[in-house]
């Protein structure tokens, strides 16, 4: 049985679709990576996924009950960070955490027990008094997080968990992720940061309310992506994109730092055509062209631009 | 400076027209209040409940009790027949007043005595039980008097008032109570709305953080003080004109003095207001504590201290000092100069200077207190 | 239910860490009690009168003395022309001017009607009302004994007719003072200030943090989450109703005539009913800021205005005394006054006590349903 399943799930707000029948399933257990820019309808499917935003219609099945039915049984089967801040700021760590234990029914020894698991995890111990507001960021993040889960739910979803936090804080905050998931729990986790994608086990590129890829990311990179991508190092970096993008015969075209990542159909008759476009025609030395692994940055782009073309014909 | 000042007035003017609930709120509820408490609220006492208790029931007192009904000052409620039903009408408050005519009354009138009619009077409510009081003295005085010259004139003499009065009474001839408490309320309105919109908006900034990004900008406290205070003060000054325009043609104030005076000095006013507004957004934190400080010092000041209801020479003095500290109490004395005399500003220049110096204090007190924290 | 006892403990700590919150709602109502406590006085004592005594008599300046010695009158001005009388009238200086003509001694003499000229300012119709009321009282009086003067003079003892006088006794409030009527009514609205502007934020300062959407994904029930919220404020709200009292036995000398548990009894139910408007406002307002101008246009003002607080409710028109019945302060207002005025028991004011039950039932209720754990 899966954790999490979702049939034709919709959210229309008036005449504007925000979610369109979205479909997929979730295994206990899994990293599931929900990814698509801003307004592409990630905050609006998480929050019918919870309970707390009623579908327009199409249902899911979350920890076993539907969430269109059985929004308040859902909610005791799952955790929930939500994307702004969703401590206290003026109470302590402690009582934060006495708090939302008691909302989920935790006394006396359970409440103790998970109280010193939050601290631990939150690296807090022994600083219980503290208020919560006077924590960093990547502390009250990981805190937040912990507390999520202190009544032990099947699932949790994060919403943009990480937002504003620094890179080492979010590497151990990605570290408790995968302690979790280890110890059977799903993780259900919206982002747009690509690199944090990669730790998820499986990624849905989500755009305008569609899903438009899903898959690990091994196979986002080679199923999606036929083409090869080359790599352009040369001087003249925005003259050469602007040639570049040009082209008939390159699917895609991006800038990446200096350099140029050129989406072509074949290898060997890429590297001929560049040389000769740049080179020859335009006189811009090239230093270095590879063939490089796509990135999910390469996959994410090539597959929205499809869709948004898809959508402009 | 200026272009500073003017984008921070546009973007403030602009998060203000987003806010749909605001504006409505700014704009329908004065308007909506205007109308239901200029219909309410008046001190003029008509149709008094009273009792009549006749041991009495002659030709006079029944005559007496005609007069007493012929205005519409007074309305008989009820009749009763024993001493025990009085306390029962006064505690249930079925009548405010009741009228004993003793037994031998016109007995007494008739062989040259002084007859005494008593009036009980629920005095709980002081004023209305002054009024009735008054009415009541006033109208057994008046036909007292006829009832004289009516046993005068039968015996061939004259009776003579020694006393004639001629009264006038300048600027409210009929003594309405409504002419001079709208000025208040229009006082209370605008106060308000300066005071707690002008906090709650800085002090949001603050919550929020944006005031951060403010901070880091080239612009100075005052730029952005200025800045702010422009758009409420648009908009008072658009509610305040709603509500006299309103208060003319539905109950008939008119402006009897300098329209451009009026004008000056409700900016003189909003002026003050908005600086009060400020120092509160200073001294707060959170919304709810701004909010808590704006009501404290415009709500309950500018109704009970600004002698909107209350005459200000009636209070103990220390407490006629405390009325300085609402500028409600200055505008309110400009306004009814303004509206009701039509008086020039030779009859309240010092008003005037002390509005201007309120808000120099303030504005000098809130510079003192931002300086030290930037606003943050 | 223990999950609600954690609400009232979180709500508590919060309130301890923000010690602003704390002064307001322990300090300021006593303040506010009592400073305004003192100012509610209608009560007439001190008339600044300006007297142009064209006749400079000795009839004329006993006339003059009637009035200073009957207490009310106080002579700010004398002068000997119109332009002085229209000046004080103007600055508010005077209330009144006082003009005798030139023949006023010759015309008692002569047993001949004497005109007077009285002017007032009639900006305050209420005011101006009272005063002409004692200065007929002081006018009839001085008449009286000039007229015994005549006939004395004449050799007539009796007089020829009989007169009538009104013999007024005042209940319950002897002195006629304003400030006994006054003050429970005062102690009634600052409870109602306090607690709507404390309940407002609750819920809407949660949602504007963010707070309240994980409220809202967690078991926790709607009814849970309301009274673990209100209960925290009843506390306080009962905490501010026993301070009150405190201050309007102790300090005003105002005893309780009535039964004193009714009293609390009653105010909580007051307190109820004010804490489930200020909860309604917050489930219906987006931003702290419209929960704000909300509960003061909406909410507060109407209430103070319509409660029959300082304006009878028997003034008002027909469709606005329908109005008064929504409020829920008036009931109080009712009840206070007759517990501590009147020592009226619980049983004569039933109707009120059960209308203030049902308010706060009716409300909370309302609140609850509005607070969906689910939008649309």
């Amino acid at each position: 049985m899966f954790s999490i399943e979702v049939n034709k799930l919709t959210k229309t707000f008036g005449s504007f679709i925000a979610v369109n029948g979205i479909s997929f399933n979730v295994n206990q257990g899994e990293i599931f990576g929900f990814l698509g820019a801003n307004g592409a309808g990630k905050s609006t499917a998480i929050r019918m996924l919870c309970g707390i935003l009623e579908p327009t219609s199409g249902d899911a099945m979350v920890g076993g009950y539907s969430v269109m039915n059985q929004p308040d049984k859902v909610k005791t089967e799952i955790g929930y960070m939500s994307q702004k801040f969703s401590l206290y700021n003026d109470l302590t760590v402690e009582e934060n955490i006495n708090f939302f234990g008691g909302v989920y029914g935790l006394y006396n020894h359970k409440l103790e027990e998970r109280k010193k698991w939050v601290l631990k995890v939150a690296f807090l111990e022994g600083q219980q008094n503290l208020l919560t507001a006077s924590l960093p960021g990547g502390i009250k993040q990981r805190l937040a997080l912990a507390i999520a889960v202190i009544h032990e739910p099947k699932i949790v979803f994060l919403d943009e968990p990480t937002g504003g936090v620094d890179p080492i804080s979010r590497r151990n905050f990605w570290d408790l992720i995968n302690e979790l998931s280890q110890s059977g729990v799903t993780v259900f986790v919206t982002t747009h940061y690509l690199d944090e994608a990669e730790f998820c086990n499986t990624i849905t590129l989500i755009n305008a309310g569609n899903i438009i890829a899903s898959g690990s990311s091994k196979e986002l990179k080679t199923k999606y992506l036929t083409n090869t991508i080359l790599e352009v190092e040369c001087d003249k970096v925005i003259a050469a994109l602007d040639i570049l993008s040009k082209q008939k015969w390159i699917d895609e075209t991006s800038i990446f730092g200096n350099y140029i990542h050129v989406n072509v159909k074949d290898e060997n008759e890429g590297r001929k055509l560049i040389k000769k476009v740049l080179t020859e025609q335009n006189s811009i030395i090239i230093s270095r062209l590879d063939k490089i692994v796509p990135t999910l940055e390469d996959v994410f782009i090539y597959l929205l631009e499809k869709d948004e073309n898809k959508n402009v014909e | 400076m200026l272009n500073r000042i003017k984008a921070i007035a546009i973007k403030e003017m602009r998060q203000l027209k987003r806010d749909k609930r605001m504006l409505y709120v700014l704009f329908i509820f004065p308007i909506f209040l205007l109308v239901i408490f200029g219909y309410a609220i008046n001190f003029d006492v008509h149709h008094i409940k009273i009792v009549i208790y006749d041991q009495d029931k002659s030709t006079d007192s029944r005559n007496y009790v005609n007069s007493l009904t012929s205005s519409d000052y007074f309305d008989i409620v009820g009749y009763i027949h024993n001493d025990k039903e009085i306390k029962g009408v006064l505690d249930t408050k079925k009548a405010q007043c009741v009228v004993v005519f003793p037994r031998d009354m016109s007995q007494k009138l008739y062989s040259k005595q002084t007859a005494k009619v008593q009036v009980l009077i629920d005095g709980v409510d002081a004023n209305t039980a002054s009024l009735i009081l008054n009415y009541m003295n006033s109208a057994t005085a008046a036909y007292s008097q006829k009832l004289q010259g009516n046993i005068l004139a039968s015996i061939g003499r004259k009776a003579y008032i020694p006393i004639d009065i001629h009264p006038a009474f300048w600027f409210n001839p009929d003594l309405d109570s409504t002419v001079f408490l709208i000025p208040g309320l229009i006082v209370m309105i605008l106060i308000l709305t300066a005071v707690v919109s002008i906090s709650l908006s800085i002090v949001r900034e603050k919550e929020r953080g944006t005031i951060e990004q403010i901070n880091v900008s080239p612009l100075t406290s005052l730029e952005l003080l200025i800045g702010k205070t422009v758009p409420y003060t648009i908009i008072s000054l658009m509610v305040g004109t709603l509500i006299l325009v309103g208060g003319h043609f539905l109950f008939g104030i008119t402006f009897k003095g300098n329209l451009i005076l009026l004008f000056f000095s409700t900016l003189l006013f909003l002026f003050a207001a908005l600086n009060l507004g400020i120092i509160v957004s200073s001294i707060a934190n959170t919304q709810q504590v701004a909010f808590q400080i704006a009501t404290l010092v415009s709500m309950l000041p500018s109704m009970l201290l600004s002698g909107f209801i209350f005459p200000i020479e009636s209070m103990p003095v220390v407490v006629q000092i405390l009325t300085n500290v609402t500028p409600a109490k200055f505008y309110l004395i400009i306004l009814r100069a303004i509206l009701l005399k039509g008086v020039g500003v030779e009859s309240f220049w010092p008003q005037l200077v002390y509005l201007m110096i309120f808000s120099l204090v303030l504005l000098f007190l809130s510079a003192l207190i931002n300086k030290k924290s930037k606003i943050a | 239910m223990r999950i609600i006892l954690n609400i009232i403990i979180k709500e508590f700590l919060q309130l301890k860490r923000d010690p602003r919150l704390f002064g307001i709602v322990f300090i300021a109502p006593v303040m506010q009690l009592v400073i305004l406590g003192y100012a509610a006085n209608m009560d007439v004592t001190t008339v600044h009168t300006a007297v142009f005594d064209q006749d400079k008599t000795s009839t004329s300046r006993k006339f003059i003395w009637a009035f200073e010695r009957s207490g009310y009158f106080k002579i700010d001005d004398y002068v000997d022309n119109y332009s002085r009388i229209t000046k004080d009238i103007n600055s508010g200086n005077v209330l009144w001017a006082l003009v005798i003509p030139k023949d006023f001694e010759k015309n008692i003499e002569r047993k001949q009607s004497a005109p007077v000229q009285t002017i007032f300012d009639g900006s305050d119709g209420n005011k101006t009302s009272i005063v002409f009321g004692y200065l007929q009282g002081v006018v009839s009086n001085y008449s009286t004994n000039i007229m015994l003067q005549t006939m004395d003079k004449n050799g007539l003892k009796n007089p020829v007719a009989g007169s009538l006088t009104a013999e007024a006794r005042v209940w319950y409030n002897p002195d006629l003072t304003t400030r006994v009527y006054m003050v429970p009514s005062i102690m009634g609205l600052i409870l109602m200030v306090i607690t709507t502007i404390l309940m407002s934020m609750a819920i809407v300062k949660e949602r504007e943090i963010g707070t309240l959407e994980q409220l809202i994904v967690t078991p926790i029930k709607p009814y849970q989450l309301i009274i673990g919220k209100v209960i925290p404020f009843i506390i306080l709200a009962f905490v501010d109703i026993l301070i009150v009292l405190s201050v309007m036995v102790f300090w005003f000398g105002i005893g309780v005539r009535g039964s004193f548990i009714f009293l609390v009894f009653s105010s909580f139910l007051f307190v109820l009913s004010t804490l489930g408007i200020g909860l309604f406002i917050s489930t219906v307002s987006k931003t702290q800021q419209q929960a704000m101008m909300v509960a003061q246009f909406a909410i507060m003002m109407p209430m103070i205005y319509l409660s029959g607080f300082a304006f009878p409710i028997e003034n008002m028109p027909k469709f606005v005394q329908y109005l008064t019945y929504l409020m829920p302060l008036r009931y109080y207002i009712i009840i206070l006054r007759a517990v501590v005025l009147k020592g009226a028991a619980f049983t004569e004011l039933i109707p009120e006590t059960l209308m203030l039950l049902l308010f706060g039932v009716v409300i909370l209720y309302a609140s609850s349903l509005r607070f969906k754990k689910r939008f649309n």
